[in-house]
C-alpha cells in the first residue's frame, strides 16, 4: 500500500528544498518498453531485432498449439515437427528422386534470370524515359496498359508462343516484373532534385555526364529499394509460372502436393520460399545501410 | 561606373509563363535591363516570387525569356555552361561524395587542366572557404553553413566568369548568415569575380552589395537602383552593420520593399493589387 499511494511523509519534505540547490536531475531515459509503445518512438536496433525474433517466435508457438492440441485437423495443418522431418527427407531427395536443393536451384534461376533481366531493361529505359519526352509519351501508355495485364491471363500466350521450357517461364516472370519497375526506375529518375542537375550543368557537364555522374548516383539509394521490392513481386510470380507445366522448382513441389494432400510438404515449400526471400531482403537492406551510409 | 560595353547586358528582358489553370499566359518579368560592370556584385532584391530568381536564371542560361537577350562579355547566352557557376539554397552539392569530392567535381569537365593542377586547385578552394580539415566528411554530416561554403568552393573552382547566387543563406540561422556573408565579402576581394546574388533579405543586400535593384512585385520591374558604394565602403565587415549609415539605409529599403511584398501577397490570393 504504501508503494502505490504518495506519502506525504518526511521524504517529500526532505526532497523539496534541496531541489532547488541541486541541479534538476535528468529524466530517467524511457524504458524499452516505454519506447516501442509511445507514438513514432524510436528504438536501438538491437530492440528491433529481439522485437522481430519475438513476432516470429509467436506465430510459431501459436502454430504448434493448434497442431498440438487439434485445433486444427493434420490434413490441413502440418505440424511443425511433421514440417521438419519433410524438409530433411525432401533435402534427401526422399521425394521425387532427387534433392529438394535441385528444385530451389532451379526455382532461383528462374527468379534471378527474370529479375536481372528486367532490370537490366528497366534502369536504362526509365532513366531515358525520364531523361527525353519522346520516349516517355512513346513507351509510358503501353507500359501502364501491360501492368494492368494479370499474368496468369497470359499463361496460355506464352505457352502457345514459346512452349513449356525455361523460356516461357522467365518471360512470364519478366512481365510480371518489367513493366512495374520500368515506371518505378522513371519515377526514382524524376526524383533527382533538378538543382543536382544544374550544378553539372553549370560545371561544364554534357547531358551524357549528367546521367552517369549525377542522375545515377543521385538515385541509387533509392532504386536499390525499388529492385528489392520488385525482387520480391518476381516470387509471387514464380508460383505462377511453375504450374506450367514444370516438373522442377519449388512452386511446382507445391503445386504436385496439393494434389496428393501432402500438407507438410506444401507447408516445407512454403517455409522454404519464405526463408530465401527473409534472407535476400536483408542482404539487400544489409547492403544499402553500408553502402549509402552518407544519408545518414 | 556602366561602361559602354558591360560585362553582362540584360537587354529588355520579358517572360511569362504558360499556367496550367489560364489560357493567358502569366507576365513575370516586364522589360527589365541592367548594366552590370565585371568585378561588381549586385544584388537583386525583391519580395518572394516575384520573379528576380527567374531573371538570375535567364541570366544562367537555365531558363529562355520571352523577349529580349543577355549578353556576357559581348556575347549572347543560349544556356548553360561552366562560363555562369550556381550556387542554390538548398541540394547544393552532391551528398554520395564527400567535401574534397564536391569541390574536385567543379574541376571534373576541365580539360584543359592536368590532374595536378585540378588538385592544386581543389585545395586551394578548400582552404579559401575554411573547409580545409574536413576533405573527408560527406555533405550531410557537416553543418549548413559548411555546405553553402562547400558550394561557393565547387562553384569557384569549376573556374566562372559570373556567379549566380540563389538565395544562398537563406536557409541559415542568423549567426551563421552573418559570418558567411563576411566571409563572401573576403571571397569577393581575392576571387574578383562578378556576382548577382538573389535575396529578399534587405540588411544581407545592404551589407554585399555594390549596387541593389529592388524589384517590384510580378510582373517584375526595377523600382530603383541603389548605388551602396556611394554610402558605405566596398571593403565591409560585421562592424559596417553597426554604422548609423548601413542603418538608415537598410530602413530606407525596407520602407519600399514592405510596400512591394504587400503587393506580391495580394497578387499571390488572386485579388486585386492596390495601386
Amino acid at each position: 500500500m504504501a508503494e502505490n499511494s504518495p506519502s506525504p511523509g518526511p521524504a517529500d519534505e526532505g526532497a523539496g528544498p534541496r531541489a532547488g540547490a541541486d541541479p534538476a536531475p535528468a529524466p530517467p531515459p524511457p524504458s524499452v518498453w516505454e519506447s516501442l509503445t509511445s507514438f513514432r518512438g524510436s528504438t536501438s536496433r538491437r530492440t528491433d531485432i529481439y522485437v522481430g525474433i519475438a513476432g516470429f517466435a509467436f506465430l510459431l508457438i501459436l502454430w504448434s498449439l493448434v497442431t498440438t492440441f487439434g485445433w486444427v485437423g493434420p490434413s490441413f495443418l502440418a505440424s511443425i515437427p511433421d514440417v521438419i522431418v519433410r524438409l530433411y527427407g525432401m533435402f534427401a531427395g526422399h521425394n521425387a528422386g532427387h534433392s529438394f536443393l535441385w528444385d530451389i536451384a532451379i526455382s532461383i534461376y528462374r527468379v534471378g534470370a527474370a529479375f536481372l533481366l528486367s532490370a537490366v531493361m528497366a534502369i536504362p529505359l526509365g532513366i531515358l524515359m525520364s531523361s527525353y519526352r519522346i520516349v516517355n509519351g512513346l513507351s509510358e501508355p503501353i507500359v501502364h496498359f501491360i501492368r494492368y495485364l494479370p499474368v496468369p491471363a497470359l499463361v496460355p500466350l506464352t505457352v502457345i508462343w514459346l512452349g513449356i521450357g525455361e523460356t516461357s517461364k522467365i518471360t512470364l516472370l519478366w512481365i510480371g516484373t518489367f513493366f512495374q519497375l520500368v515506371l518505378l526506375i522513371a519515377d526514382d529518375a524524376r526524383r533527382v532534385p533538378r538543382e543536382y542537375i544544374e550544378i553539372g550543368m553549370t560545371v561544364g557537364a554534357k547531358p551524357r555526364s549528367v546521367l552517369r555522374h549525377i542522375i545515377l548516383p543521385a538515385m541509387l539509394p533509392n532504386m536499390v529499394d525499388n529492385l528489392r521490392i520488385t525482387l520480391g513481386w518476381c516470387w509471387t510470380y514464380l508460383i505462377v509460372a511453375e504450374i506450367v507445366a514444370a516438373n522442377s522448382g519449388i512452386g511446382y513441389v507445391i503445386m504436385a502436393s496439393r494434389r496428393y494432400g501432402n500438407v507438410d510438404t506444401i507447408f516445407a515449400g512454403v517455409l522454404t520460399i519464405g526463408i530465401i526471400g527473409l534472407a535476400t531482403d536483408q542482404a539487400i537492406r544489409w547492403a544499402h545501410r553500408r553502402y549509402f551510409a552518407y544519408l545518414r | 561606373m556602366a561602361s559602354p560595353q558591360p560585362f553582362i547586358a540584360i537587354e529588355r528582358i520579358s517572360k511569362s509563363f504558360l499556367a496550367d489553370t489560364s489560357a493567358a499566359p502569366i507576365p513575370v518579368i516586364d522589360d527589365i535591363s541592367i548594366a552590370i560592370d565585371k568585378g561588381e556584385l549586385i544584388v537583386f532584391l525583391g519580395p518572394s516570387g516575384c520573379g528576380k530568381t527567374t531573371l538570375m536564371r535567364i541570366v544562367g542560361g537555365l531558363e529562355t525569356a520571352s523577349a529580349g537577350r543577355v549578353l556576357i562579355g559581348g556575347k549572347p547566352v543560349t544556356g548553360p555552361d561552366r562560363q555562369k557557376g550556381m550556387v542554390f539554397q538548398s541540394y547544393s552539392s552532391f551528398p554520395w561524395l564527400n567535401v574534397i569530392d564536391n569541390i574536385r567535381f567543379g574541376l571534373k569537365f576541365r580539360d584543359d587542366l592536368d590532374e595536378a593542377e585540378k588538385e592544386r586547385r581543389a585545395r586551394h578552394y578548400l582552404e579559401l572557404v575554411g573547409l580545409k580539415g574536413f576533405e573527408s566528411y560527406y555533405v550531410n554530416r557537416i553543418s549548413g553553413g559548411m555546405r553553402q561554403r562547400l558550394a561557393i568552393a565547387r562553384t569557384l573552382a569549376a573556374g566562372p566568369d559570373v556567379l549566380l547566387m540563389d538565395e544562398p543563406f537563406g536557409a541559415l540561422d542568423a549567426q551563421n548568415r552573418d559570418f558567411l556573408q563576411a566571409q563572401l565579402d573576403v571571397i569577393q576581394r581575392s576571387e574578383q569575380k562578378t556576382i548577382i546574388f538573389v535575396t529578399h533579405d534587405v540588411e544581407e543586400a545592404v551589407f554585399l552589395a555594390d549596387r541593389i535593384f529592388i524589384f517590384s512585385a510580378r510582373p517584375a520591374r526595377i523600382l530603383q537602383e541603389v548605388r551602396v558604394t556611394d554610402y558605405l565602403p566596398t571593403e565591409r565587415n560585421l562592424e559596417t552593420k553597426d554604422s548609423e549609415t548601413f542603418f538608415k539605409l537598410r530602413n530606407q529599403i525596407l520602407g519600399i520593399t514592405r510596400a512591394q511584398a504587400l503587393r506580391t501577397e495580394q497578387i499571390m490570393m488572386g485579388a486585386t493589387p492596390v495601386q
